[in-house]
């Protein structure tokens, strides 16, 4: 558990991806020397008719694009825009009281507020699907080692609740859900219990030491159904605190997004903490006023450990959705033989059996992988995590899943 | 600075392969070395009453000398085949070792000590080579490389392996209502018995065994257990119809003695031959438990479990094949299945033995034969 916490709010130059995995089109809203503020469209990226703005998280002049490396290891453009630490906003009202669905929709829109958490089964906030439910985790997961940021939800209990609040409305959505761990700190839950008291929100307690994907199952209970690897097409919005917090900010006190907590752990590095980061901050610097890394052979891992993204290099800039890196030393592992001892039909927590897919993948059987009810994998990545052979067995499924559609 | 990628999966469970074969190992060890002791224990005057105990190690020399033999000749054939293939190298390290060991000492352990050595070595390199090597080694066979060994020498050299005077034997003429019979239970849990096997030692240290085999997870809960469980119904009704108030005593002496214990403690649990799913592991576990029983009641044998777990393999694939997912409506429709199949069979044979269903037929033959 880690309890140091640090800002890093002062960057020189922020580097902001405009393209990414989804949305391969983008076009910039500002010309080479202009004066950007807080807020402002800087760009807008495009996936089909989809499009998603970006804003600029510091007030500066806009230098130029170049091409780096992003958070999913791919070289893609980047804005460069350098500080002059004046932290002017951009004038946006602040809306109080009950809101209609489209303002609070054309406010998100505006500040580009969508894909603010992507690991694993978390989805966009997206509203382009009917949704019936809103499920909220209040745990700050990394699985399958987690740190939980108690301070956040204590300090901002009722701008949480107030945030789902906002998502519902707009979403039109029936239930409100917030998972919380089963050994939360007493203080934290007392604070978000006292906002929850009124509301119909509904409280599931989840124990976190054990990796089962316990998470799964809640929304399983709730939407009754099948559940798609897009959580969005069961009508499920599944996000965090720090992406409702983010909502709450945008609508409520007219703030994009400017900073992201992060948890930066692993024994590559001097020293671990929780560590507010400014958008656009390349980590190298923010690792670099950590005190550099240990010697040795190192690798960086972005996101969560189950489903997250390995990144060859340190130059990638922070972005709204990485909520953890990792950077820590390994032994390489060696494959053995499958054994077929069935921990990983065990545990998959859509009930599929990964080994059996596994084998008729090796055997080339479509037939059988389409009776296996491939489909039904939502790529969680605990299959790989129990094999005590060390055998990737989510790849072998995500393979024979390509075969499915 | 430029990072190190690894390939998937980044992260890990403490659970490895190999410290669960090196778990099996420790326990294989620790059985055998006890086997081999309260073997060297035995009573001096012939009354049973006195526990006057004595100790002479020569007695378990035979037993020894027959481990020994299992080891050397497991290792010996996977060595010369690595030899073949080039892959020698490995055997550098212990961790190469301790599956050829495991093979040895379990064929050792499956059969009576009175063995000859050769029969032993031939079953030991018909098990490796046949049974394991063949099929590509650790992790692909389909069969149990042991029961491949042990089958083979029970079949091929049927009088060498025999033991007369097995409490399950004993039992048999019971149920024809030949002979009544006074069991020692102490003795019994102790393993101070003529036993089919070396391995079929006491029953207290074989089910510590199994606890640590358990905790430690090298062996399945689900596929054990279950067999365990229908071995206890079969036996418990089967006595009940027959023998009316002996049953529980009939059930007991079915399970702790002859090889039921260390079958579910080496055989049945084992990991690559079962299959993969729970509700299979339930329903591999049931198959073993009714084949054992049909084969010690109504077969000619007197231990069943090798035939049953051999069996069990067999249908693996199958069972694999058969399953699509797994969830709780399934897993409560097959425990529920398998529950009225262990009864339904329980009662055959409980009538069978009786001879109800031979006079029935016959007399339905008769009329027949009018008609």
């Amino acid at each position: 558990m880690i309890t140091e916490k640090k800002e890093f709010l002062k960057p020189k130059k922020v580097f902001i991806p405009i393209t990414d995995e989804k949305h391969k089109m983008a076009t910039t809203k500002v010309a080479e020397g202009d004066q950007v503020k807080i807020g402002q469209l800087i760009a807008v990226k495009y996936k089909g008719k989809e499009k998603v703005n970006i804003v600029s998280p510091i007030s500066g002049s806009f230098e130029g694009l170049t091409q780096k490396l992003d958070r999913y290891n791919n070289i893609t453009d980047h804005i460069i825009i350098k500080n002059d630490f004046e932290n002017t906003y951009e004038p946006y009202d602040k809306l109080q009281g009950d809101l209609s669905s489209a303002v609070i929709r054309n406010r998100l829109a505006d500040f580009g507020i969508k894909e603010v958490s992507v690991d694993g089964l978390f989805t966009d906030i997206d509203f382009s699907y009917k949704i019936n439910h809103i499920v909220v985790n209040a745990i700050f997961i990394n699985e399958p080692f987690i740190s939980i940021d108690y301070d956040f939800i204590k300090d901002n209990a009722a701008e949480i609740v107030d945030g789902i609040h906002l998502l519902k409305e707009a979403a039109y959505a029936k239930t409100m859900t917030i998972i919380v761990d089963k050994f939360m700190d007493q203080e934290a839950l007392d604070a978000l219990g006292e906002e929850l008291s009124d509301t119909d929100i509904e409280l599931r307690v989840i124990n976190r030491k054990k990796v089962d994907g316990a998470d799964y199952r809640v929304i399983k209970d709730l939407t009754q159904e099948k559940l798609q690897p897009n959580l969005l097409e069961n009508g499920v919005i599944y996000t965090t605190t720090h992406a409702v917090k983010m909502v709450y900010d945008a609508v409520r006190l007219a703030k994009p997004i400017t900073k992201r907590l992060i948890a930066i752990t692993g024994d590559g590095l001097k020293k671990n903490l929780l560590a507010e980061v400014t958008i656009g901050m390349p980590l190298l610097v923010v690792t670099a006023m950590l005190g550099g890394y240990e010697k040795g052979d190192l690798n960086l891992h972005i996101g969560s450990f189950l489903t997250g993204h390995q990144v060859e290099n340190d130059s990638l800039s922070i972005k709204e959705n990485i909520n953890s890196i990792n950077i820590s030393s390994f032994t390489p592992q060696d494959e053995e033989v499958c054994i077929k001892c069935g921990d990983c039909n065990d545990i998959c927590p859509a009930g599929i059996l990964p080994q059996n897919i596994m084998d008729a993948e090796l055997r080339n059987v479509n037939e059988r992988i389409f009776e296996l009810h491939t489909d039904e994998c939502v790529e969680c990545g605990l299959c790989s995590y129990v094999c005590p052979s060390k055998i990737n067995v989510l790849e072998w499924v995500r393979r024979a899943k390509r075969r499915t559609n | 600075m430029e990072f190190k990628m690894i390939k998937p999966p980044y992260k890990y469970n403490e659970q490895r392969s190999y410290k669960r074969l090196l778990n099996l190992h420790i326990a294989l060890l620790i059985v055998s070395f006890f086997a081999l002791v309260l073997k060297a224990f035995y009573f001096e005057s012939a009354s049973e009453e006195e526990f006057k105990l004595s100790f002479d190690i020569l007695r378990s020399f035979d037993s020894f000398l027959l481990l020994i033999v299992g080891v050397l000749t497991s290792v010996i054939v996977e060595i010369f085949y690595s030899l073949n293939e080039g892959t020698v190298e490995k055997f550098y390290q212990y961790k190469s070792y301790v599956d050829p060991i495991n093979t040895g000492l379990l064929i050792a352990l499956l059969l009576p000590s009175n063995t000859p050595i050769y029969v032993l070595a031939l079953a030991v390199i018909i098990g490796v080579y046949i049974g394991k090597i063949v099929f590509g080694g650790y992790g692909y066979y389909i069969f149990n490389p042991v029961l491949v060994g042990v089958l083979f020498a029970q079949i091929s050299f049927s009088t060498n392996t025999l033991v007369s005077g097995t409490p399950l034997l004993v039992l048999k003429d019971v149920l024809s209502g030949a002979t009544t019979e006074t069991f020692n239970l102490t003795r019994l849990l102790l393993g101070h018995y003529t036993a089919i096997a070396i391995g079929s030692t006491s029953a207290i240290l074989l089910l510590l065994v199994f606890i640590y085999l358990c905790v430690t997870k090298v062996i399945d809960l689900r596929s054990t257990l279950s067999f365990l469980l229908t071995i206890i119904l079969i036996s418990l009704g089967v006595g009940y119809i027959t023998l009316g108030q002996g049953a529980l005593n009939f059930s007991l002496i079915n399970l702790v003695t002859g090889l039921t214990l260390f079958g579910a403690v080496f055989l049945v649990g084992e990991a690559v031959t079962s299959p993969t799913t729970r509700e299979t592991k339930i329903i591999y576990g049931v198959v073993i438990g009714v084949m054992t029983m049909l084969v010690r009641l109504l077969g000619d044998a007197a231990e069943g479990v090798v035939f049953a777990v051999l069996l069990g393999n067999l249908l693996t694939p199958f069972m694999n094949r058969t399953v699509t997912r797994s969830n709780k409506k399934r897993l409560i429709k097959t425990v529920t299945y398998s529950l009225l199949i262990v009864i339904i069979i329980t009662i055959s044979i409980g009538f069978i033995l009786q001879g109800r269903l031979q006079e029935s037929y016959e007399a339905m033959a008769f009329i027949g034969g009018i008609l």
